[in-house]
C-alpha cells in the first residue's frame, strides 16, 4: 500500500490556505505524525487525505488510484479513521461499537455473524481490551475508549489507519498503550498516520513527520529532521532543545521547550551538517521479524557503511549488530531514529569528528 | 458470572436472553387474548374460543352478539392498538437514534401536529372517518416535506437544524388547529375535534386498517430490517461514513419510514402521546442500545403496551376513557419506577 499526497491545496477561504502545495508519501510499515501549532488544520488534513473533505487541488492516491475516483466500499475496505474519542449518545458494549467496523462487508439487511465476531475476539486479544468487550462505552475510561475505537477502525481491516489526537486527554500510561498499539499496528504491517500534540512522541515513534506551519507551509521527511529546534521555532514560535535521555539500553530524543521566541530570527542552514563523521551504531535485538526489518533499513545505508564488526551474532538469543559508518550527521541522526523507534530494541550509537580523534 | 472469551464471541447477535425472547414474544398475544375477554361487555375465554372457530368451520355454538363484539369490535380495534403501539414504538425509537436525542419522539419533525391539522380540517368540513383519516395523512407527509425544504440545505449539514425546522413546523400546525377550533361549532364539531385530538381507537374498523394498516407495517418491516445499520445513526456523520456505509441514505429511509408510520397512525387514531418515547427507553433501559435488540423489543413491547392500555381505556368507565391520558397515567409511573431501578441509561 502506498499513499501519495500530490499538490494538495485546501483552504476554507481563498485567501487564507490551511493548506498548500502539500507533498508527501507513506507506505505499509511507516508510523507517520502529523505536527503543528493549536487551529492549524491538522485535523482538516487528516480529512483530505482520506477524502472527508475535498482538495481544491492536487490529490490524494492509494497504490495509484486518485480515492476521489472509489467507491465508498472500496476507499473504506483500505482505510479506516479513528476519531477523537468522546461520548456519543445511546452507548453500545464495546463488542458491538467494534463490530460496527465491519458494518461496509455484511449486507444491507444483515447482522454481524459468527465470522465477523471470532474476528472481533481476535482485535481485542491482539490490543489486550477482551475484558472490555461486555462493558458499555460510556462506562469506561477515555483511555479504554480510544483503543475500543482503533479496534473499531482495524475491524475493517484496513491497510492505512489514520488516527486524530489518538493519545490527547491520557496519562501515561493510557498514551504509551495506544503508542505501543500502533507500534505493533505498523510493525505487522499496517500504514498509521497521526495527529499529535506531542513532538516527544513523534520523536519516539514516528519514521516520519509532518510539520505543518500556519500560512499552509509543511516540511515532510524522516522524523529527526523535521522535528528540529529551528523547525520547532518556526511552526510553534517557542525556542526549544533537543536533548536526549540515556538509559542502560537506549538514548532517547526529547524536546524540551524553553521560552516563547522575542524575535523570528530567519535560521540559517547548519553548514557543519554537511561535514561527514564516522559513527558506530550497536544494536541488539531479540524478536527474528525485527532483526529482518533492521537488516533492510541497513541495506538502505549501504553506501555510507565503512565496516561491520565482526558476523552478525547471536548470544542467547539475542542478535548483537554492529555497524561503523561515515556520512553527514543529518544521515547518521535519521538511520539511528528509525532503529530507535522499533519495538523491542537497544540501541546506541557513538559519534565522532574526524578531525577530533587526529 | 464469568463468560469464556470465546463463549462470548460466539453468543448471538442480542445478547438477548431465551427467556427474554419467549416473554416478548407472548407478550403481544397474552395482551391480544386479555383484551378480547375483558371489556363492558365480558367475555369467557371459551366463549371467544368457539366464536373465533365458529368462522372457520360455518357452525354456529355461540350468541351472535358474542359473534359480532368479537369480530366486528374487538379484533379490529385490538389490531389498530397492536400496529399503532408498534409503529409509534418503533418510529420513537429510531428517530431517538437518528437525533441523538433521549427526548425525541414520533412527533419531532412536526408530523403529528400537520396530521392533527389535517384531521380538525377535515373534522370542520363535516367530512366522514375514512376521509379524515385521508387528509390527515395528507397534512402528515405536507408537514415532513415542509420540515425538510426548511431544514436541509447548503449551509445546515447536521441534524439539529432538521430538528429545529420540525418544531418549527410543529408548532406552526398546533397554531393551525387552535385556529381550526375556535372557529369550529362550539356545540358540535369542537367536541369532535377536541376528542378526537386526545386519541382513540374507537374509530378502529377494517376499511381504516386497510388504508392505514399497510404504510405503518412496511415503515417498521424496513426498519427492522435496516436494524444493523441503525447503530450508525447515533455516531457522527464522520465517524459513521467512515465505515464504508453509505449513511445519508440510511438517514433518509429511516426518517420516511418513522414518519409514514407515525402520520398512519395519527389519522388512524389521533394523537397517542407517550408510547414512543415511554416504551424505547424502557427496552433501552432492559436490552441495551443496541437496535438488533432494541427495535424488535420496542416493537412487540410497544404493540402489548397499547393493546393493554386501550383495554382499560374502553372498560373504565361507561365514557370512554381518552387513551393519551391514560398512556401518561400508566407508563410515567412505571417508567419512573423503571429508571429508578435501573439507574437510567445515561448517554
Amino acid at each position: 500500500m502506498k499513499l501519495t499526497v500530490q499538490q494538495g491545496r485546501f483552504g476554507y477561504s481563498p485567501d487564507k490556505p490551511v493548506i498548500q502545495d502539500l507533498n508527501f508519501s507513506a507506505e505499509s510499515g511507516e508510523l507517520i505524525a502529523i505536527l503543528g501549532p493549536n487551529g492549524v488544520g491538522k485535523t482538516t488534513l487528516l480529512r483530505c487525505i482520506m477524502g472527508l473533505l475535498k482538495w481544491q487541488g492536487g490529490t490524494s492516491t492509494i497504490d495509484g488510484i486518485d480515492i476521489n475516483a472509489m467507491s465508498a466500499k472500496q476507499l473504506w475496505q483500505q482505510v479506516a479513521y479513528v476519531p477523537q474519542a468522546r461520548g456519543a449518545f445511546a452507548a453500545l458494549t464495546a463488542q458491538d461499537m467494534i463490530l460496527l467496523g465491519t458494518t461496509s462487508r455484511i449486507g444491507l439487511f444483515s447482522t454481524p455473524g459468527p465470522k465477523e465476531r471470532q474476528l472481533v475476539y481476535e482485535l481485542a486479544e491482539k490490543l489486550g481490551i477482551q475484558n472490555l468487550l461486555a462493558k458499555k462505552c460510556n462506562e469506561i475510561s477515555g483511555g479504554e475508549l480510544q483503543m475500543v475505537l482503533i479496534a473499531r477502525a482495524m475491524a475493517a481491516q484496513p491497510k492505512l489507519l489514520i488516527l486524530d489526537e489518538p493519545e490527547s486527554n491520557l496519562d501515561f500510561k493510557n498514551q504509551l498503550i495506544v503508542l505501543n498499539a500502533m507500534t505493533d499496528l505498523t510493525t505487522a504491517g499496517i500504514c498509521c498516520i497521526f495527529n499529535t500534540h506531542y513532538p516527544n512522541h513523534a520523536l519516539l515513534r514516528a519514521s516520519s513527520s509532518l510539520l505543518l506551519q500556519s500560512g499552509g507551509q509543511a516540511i515532510f521527511g524522516e522524523t529527526s529532521q523535521v522535528v528540529t529546534a529551528a523547525n520547532i521555532q518556526a511552526a510553534f514560535g517557542v525556542d526549544a532543545v533537543i536533548g536526549a535521555i540515556e538509559t542502560p539500553e537506549k538514548i532517547y530524543p526529547t524536546v524540551m521547550p524553553l521560552r516563547l521566541t522575542a524575535k523570528k530570527t530567519a535560521t540559517a542552514p547548519d553548514s557543519a551538517a554537511t561535514q561527514p563523521v564516522i559513527a558506530t551504531v550497536a544494536i541488539m535485538v531479540s524478536d527474528s521479524t525485527v532483526t529482518t526489518t533492521i537488516n533492510n533499513l541497513l541495506s538502505t545505508y549501504e553506501t555510507y557503511i565503512i565496516g561491520r564488526l565482526g558476523l552478525p551474532q547471536q548470544v542467547q538469543g539475542v542478535a548483537v549488530i554492529n555497524v561503523v559508518l561515515k556520512a553527514p550527521i543529518n544521515i547518521i541522526n535519521a538511520l539511528t531514529h528509525r532503529i530507535e523507534i522499533l519495538p523491542q530494541v537497544c540501541t546506541k550509537t557513538t559519534v565522532a569528528n574526524p578531525e577530533m580523534l587526529t | 458470572m464469568t463468560t469464556a472469551p470465546h463463549a462470548l464471541a460466539s453468543t448471538d447477535n442480542t445478547g438477548v436472553s431465551w427467556r427474554w425472547k419467549l416473554i416478548l414474544a407472548i407478550l403481544p398475544l397474552a395482551a391480544a387474548i386479555f383484551s378480547l375477554c375483558v371489556g363492558r361487555y365480558a367475555m369467557a375465554p371459551q366463549d371467544i374460543w368457539h366464536a373465533l372457530t365458529d368462522k372457520f368451520t360455518g357452525t354456529v355454538t355461540v350468541a351472535p352478539q358474542i359473534s359480532t363484539v368479537l369480530w366486528q369490535m374487538r379484533l379490529p380495534r385490538i389490531l389498530l392498538a397492536l400496529i399503532a403501539g408498534a409503529g409509534l414504538s418503533a418510529s420513537g425509537c429510531a428517530f431517538q437514534s437518528l437525533f441523538s436525542n433521549p427526548l425525541a419522539t414520533p412527533d419531532t419533525l412536526g408530523v403529528a401536529s400537520g396530521a392533527s391539522f389535517g384531521a380538525a380540517l377535515a373534522l370542520l368540513m363535516g367530512f366522514k372517518m375514512l376521509g379524515v383519516q385521508t387528509v390527515s395523512l395528507l397534512f402528515g407527509l405536507i408537514a415532513l416535506a415542509l420540515t425538510a425544504l426548511a431544514g436541509t440545505g447548503k449551509r445546515q449539514r447536521n441534524m439539529n437544524s432538521v430538528v429545529l425546522a420540525g418544531i418549527m413546523i410543529g408548532s406552526l400546525f398546533t397554531a393551525l388547529v387552535s385556529l381550526v377550533k375556535f372557529s369550529a361549532d362550539t356545540e358540535s364539531q369542537l367536541p369532535a375535534i377536541t376528542y378526537w385530538l386526545m386519541g382513540s381507537l374507537d374509530s378502529a374498523s377494517y376499511d381504516s386498517l386497510l388504508l392505514g394498516a399497510p404504510p405503518i407495517l412496511a415503515g417498521i418491516t424496513v426498519l427492522i430490517l435496516l436494524r444493523w445499520r441503525l447503530n450508525l445513526l447515533p455516531l457522527s456523520d464522520e465517524e459513521a461514513r467512515t465505515t464504508g456505509v453509505n449513511i445519508r441514505a440510511i438517514r433518509v429511509v429511516t426518517i420516511l419510514c418513522a414518519t409514514l408510520i407515525t402520520g398512519s397512525v395519527i389519522s388512524m387514531c389521533g394523537q397517542v402521546g407517550w408510547v414512543g418515547l415511554l416504551i424505547p427507553h424502557m427496552c433501552r433501559m432492559k436490552f441495551g442500545n443496541n437496535h438488533v435488540a432494541l427495535l424488535p423489543a420496542s416493537v412487540l413491547a410497544g404493540g402489548a403496551f397499547l393493546i393493554v392500555v386501550d383495554t382499560v381505556a374502553r372498560s373504565f368507565s361507561a365514557a370512554e376513557f381518552p387513551i393519551s391520558i391514560l398512556t401518561a397515567i400508566i407508563g410515567a409511573p412505571f417508567f419512573i419506577y423503571l429508571m429508578r431501578r435501573t439507574g437510567g441509561w445515561q448517554l
